[in-house]
């Protein structure tokens, strides 16, 4: 109990919507390629590039910015890669995506040992971090300003993207034809719209995002690059997308709940609890979700009893 | 017959030839539809009707020949070619998006668009206007998904009036709609040609073929076999031009009378897959040597009927007995060794593998029998003996029992279906939507193999959308209205309006009410 009361306070809230920022960038990329009708299972290595370019990026031009740039670029360089095998070459997304992520896995690896000479880290000074936003006002009211402010944009633009990616996919010319390629592609392409377009565009939308969720990890708190940075969390937000549809308001109640995960690991952690059992409490999260999930839309076998028919049976209004 | 001037027509293909590799789809066909006129266009399944609009509307290049729209010699090389030009095509499966409303399923493609977002409000008015002056009444702010599949086709219909289309073609316009639906959609495309546009009407169903048409082109093997004005046909002349022999239309005659009951359903009830009621109450009784035929509109639980009566989906009341055997929520497995063969609505799905042989497909579900397998081997040269057979006796045309299924004709897959389920000498025969996308010539061996199955004494529960099917073949006739069965009626001496008031539910109220 005293646990509990330690672990929920006011700076785990402000945990969670920093630990839930990659996630739903990541997730939110992902709706798209969800919405036009692409498994994207390749978001982990797209988001692990990014980290990595990212550093890079910002050692080279000594900026943040500089490393957003790198990062996302590299990442968007995966999402056509994927894009090209899966929509042009209609090879499987499966395959492509385990592929790329193997493969993302292997590159930063080697380019650390061949860049850096250092196997597993990459820890340096000449690495500029995203700078924090101090909202003017609320900052220093409590417990306002620690929820609110004190997060890099990456953070406050995540949420926003929520919004954002609403209005595009329910709104927009572009969202309706992305949403329609996914769901009857056959229809579209009968009223001339070009479906492979929109799926190439929507793989492109998810590596930017992905991009940017890769590099806040790697310059958003912890200003490093770390073998295996993005540690499934591509694979969560995959997770988040099979249940959600790619609806982005879903999107952001599923990545909360990663978040919530992520951030009371790290608190249980500071407590003494093992580590490796701590590690597993998103994976024991996202585990309990699904089944929750698919045990509550699970098929029902129903026996009427006598007293159920002779009442009316459906609203429909007929009797028996 | 057609020699007016030329002006006076709004399509005419001349010459046209449409080879896919060594098939000849379309060999040489002219065809010419005046403007102001319903024009069918009839033939059966493979005779090149679909392959000929699809060189019109632009999704097919012909190998030779050239199209004339409105007198204009045009090259049509994309369907929005051909929509640019003012045609519109309604084809037979709806190609609508179902999470989206019928004004953005209507608007897709050509969105109403205001400061980067979409003006649904406006969109809105766009389709009650329109579907004010065509007389296709639709809520525009409905979801397609929620919609019947008559409300469907009229937003198909407006997707094509929406885009200026002044010729419109439709493919197997009725198969889906009741009889009174049918004839609203006539009454609205008459009301099309009143207004200067032409239609064009895809079909196999002979009567509507000469109740709603002007001109009629026969197609047979990919050629033309004639065009002539409608009035002076008679059925019987359309169906030889198509099947190049007279076909036989009336009931079925029959004799010996029903024996003893072999299938039972008593208050049956069942959930459909969201688990929503889908069978209320419903009973029956099919007797050794005969046909019990049930009715209705695509939808109203015919599906799980089925299921329930093969054992593929268990019954959430009710006892169900055949042979003798309590058979309520038995595997099909089970049903099957009660004495259960069975035809399923969809022969790819449920029927056979397609990958596979003929004699695989044959050999399916008797594996395990001593005839066919010893020591847990097959015994292939039984199996291909017993395929042979069948082959000849069903008049399967293919090259041989290890011929893939895939490279079958639908009526022929069909009928692998029908050799493997008919050569069991099972007591009862379920058989769900026997002649679906078989042509006129294949029904009528079909339906001749079902009756003398009946005269064997087996009893049949046959289930079909096609009315004139189910008054051809049944002994008696049950319709089917939202799950429950709402009437049981003599095909002897029912009439056609008679059955669609019932399949529309008129009968179910009242009987509700009283």
């Amino acid at each position: 109990m005293e646990i509990l009361t330690q672990v929920f306070t006011i700076s785990l809230i402000a945990a969670i919507l920093r630990t839930t920022a990659p996630i739903l960038l990541v997730a939110l990329g992902g709706a798209f390629t969800t919405k036009a009708g692409i498994f994207n299972i390749g978001l982990e290595g797209q988001m692990l590039m990014g980290a990595f370019f990212g550093v890079l990026g910002s050692m080279w031009t000594g900026s943040a910015l500089g490393g957003l740039v790198f990062g996302v670029t590299a990442s968007v360089l995966m999402a056509v890669i994927f894009s090209v095998f899966v929509v042009t070459l209609r090879a499987n997304e499966v395959v492509v995506g385990l592929a790329l992520n193997i493969m993302a896995g292997g590159l930063t690896i080697s380019l650390t040992k061949a860049i850096f000479g250092v196997r597993g880290s990459i820890v340096n000074p000449a690495i500029v971090g995203m700078p924090r936003i101090h909202v003017p006002l609320i900052h220093d009211i409590r417990p306002l300003g620690q929820i609110l402010s004190g997060y890099t944009p990456l953070v406050y633009t995540a949420f926003a993207l929520v919004f954002l990616v609403w209005v595009i996919l329910f709104r927009t010319r572009l969202g309706l034809y992305i949403r329609v390629t996914g769901e009857k592609p056959e229809a579209a392409q009968s009223l001339g719209i070009r479906t492979a377009r929109m799926q190439h565009i929507a793989s492109l939308i998810c590596g930017v995002l992905a991009g940017a969720a890769g590099v806040h990890l790697s310059l958003g708190y912890i200003v490093m690059f770390a073998e295996n940075m993005s540690s499934g969390r591509g694979f969560m937000a995959v997770a988040v997308l099979i249940f959600s549809g790619g609806d982005p308001v879903k999107v952001l109640l599923g990545c909360l709940l990663f978040g919530f995960a992520d951030a009371a690991s790290l608190r249980l952690q500071t407590m003494g609890v093992s580590s490796y059992l701590v590690l597993m409490v998103p994976f024991v999260v996202s585990v309990s979700a699904l089944f929750l999930l698919s045990w509550r839309q699970r098929p029902k076998i129903i026996r009427e009893t006598l007293q159920h028919l002779t009442a009316p049976v459906v609203a429909k209004g007929q009797g028996s | 017959m057609a020699a007016d001037i030329a002006a006076d027509f709004a399509i005419e293909m001349i010459g046209i030839t449409k080879r896919f590799g060594p098939l000849t789809a379309n060999r040489d066909v002219s065809f010419a539809v005046r403007k102001g006129e319903i024009h069918a266009l009839v033939g059966e399944n493979g005779a090149g009707k679909t392959t000929l609009m699809n060189v019109l509307f632009g999704m097919h290049l012909p190998d030779s020949g050239q199209i004339k729209v409105n007198g204009a010699q045009v090259e049509i090389t994309s369907p929005q070619v051909a929509i640019g030009l003012g045609l519109g095509m309604v084809h037979q499966h709806f190609k609508l998006v179902p999470s989206l409303t019928v004004a953005e399923n209507i608007f897709l493609g050509m969105e109403i668009v205001r400061g980067g977002l979409i003006d649904s409000a406006s969109q809105v008015a766009a389709v009650r206007a329109l579907s004010a002056s065509s007389g296709l009444a639709v809520d525009p702010t409905r979801v397609v998904r929620d919609l019947s599949v008559g409300s469907e086709q009229r937003v198909e219909i407006l997707k094509v009036l929406a885009r200026g289309a002044r010729i419109v073609i439709l493919d197997e316009p009725t198969a889906v709609l009741t009889p009174q639906e049918g004839r609203d959609l006539f009454r609205t495309l008459r009301g099309f040609t009143d207004q200067g546009m032409t239609v064009i009407l895809i079909s196999h169903h002979l009567d509507e073929v000469l109740e709603v048409s002007d001109t009629v082109t026969v197609l047979r093997d990919g050629a033309v076999i004639g065009t002539e004005p409608a009035k002076g046909l008679t059925e019987a002349r359309l169906a030889q031009m198509m099947v190049g022999r007279p076909v036989d239309f009336g009931r079925k005659r029959r004799d010996g009378t029903a024996g003893a009951p072999v299938l039972t359903l008593t208050r049956i009830h069942a959930r459909d897959d969201r688990g929503l009621p889908a069978l209320m109450d419903v009973s029956l009784t099919v007797h050794a040597g005969e046909i019990v035929a049930i009715a209705g509109v695509d939808g109203n639980g015919q599906t799980e009927l089925a299921e329930v009566v093969a054992g593929l989906r268990g019954p959430s009341y009710g006892r169900m007995n055949l042979n003798g055997r309590d058979i309520a929520g038995a595997p099909a497995d089970i049903v099957r060794g009660a004495g259960l063969a069975h035809v399923p609505a969809d022969r790819l799905v449920r029927g056979v593998d397609v990958q596979a042989s003929i004699m695989s497909n044959i050999l399916m579900g008797r594996q395990d029998s001593s005839a066919f397998s010893k020591g847990g081997m097959i015994r292939w040269g039984r199996v291909r003996a017993e395929a042979a057979a069948l082959i000849k006796r069903f008049d399967i045309r293919t090259q041989g029992p290890d011929a893939s299924v895939k490279s079958l004709s639908g009526g022929n897959m069909q009928k692998v279906v029908l050799a493997r389920e008919f050569s069991q000498g099972k007591q009862f025969l379920l058989i769900d939507q026997p002649t679906r996308g078989v042509d006129i010539g294949a029904t009528e061996g079909i339906h001749d193999e079902i009756m003398r199955r009946r005269a064997e004494g087996v009893a049949i529960l046959l289930i079909s959308v096609q009315l004139d099917e189910c008054m051809k073949l049944a002994d008696r006739l049950l319709v089917m209205f939202q799950g429950c069965l709402v009437a049981e009626l003599d095909p002897k001496t029912v009439t056609v309006n008679e059955i669609g008031l019932h399949m529309m539910g008129a009968s179910h109220n009242r009987k509700a009410s009283a």
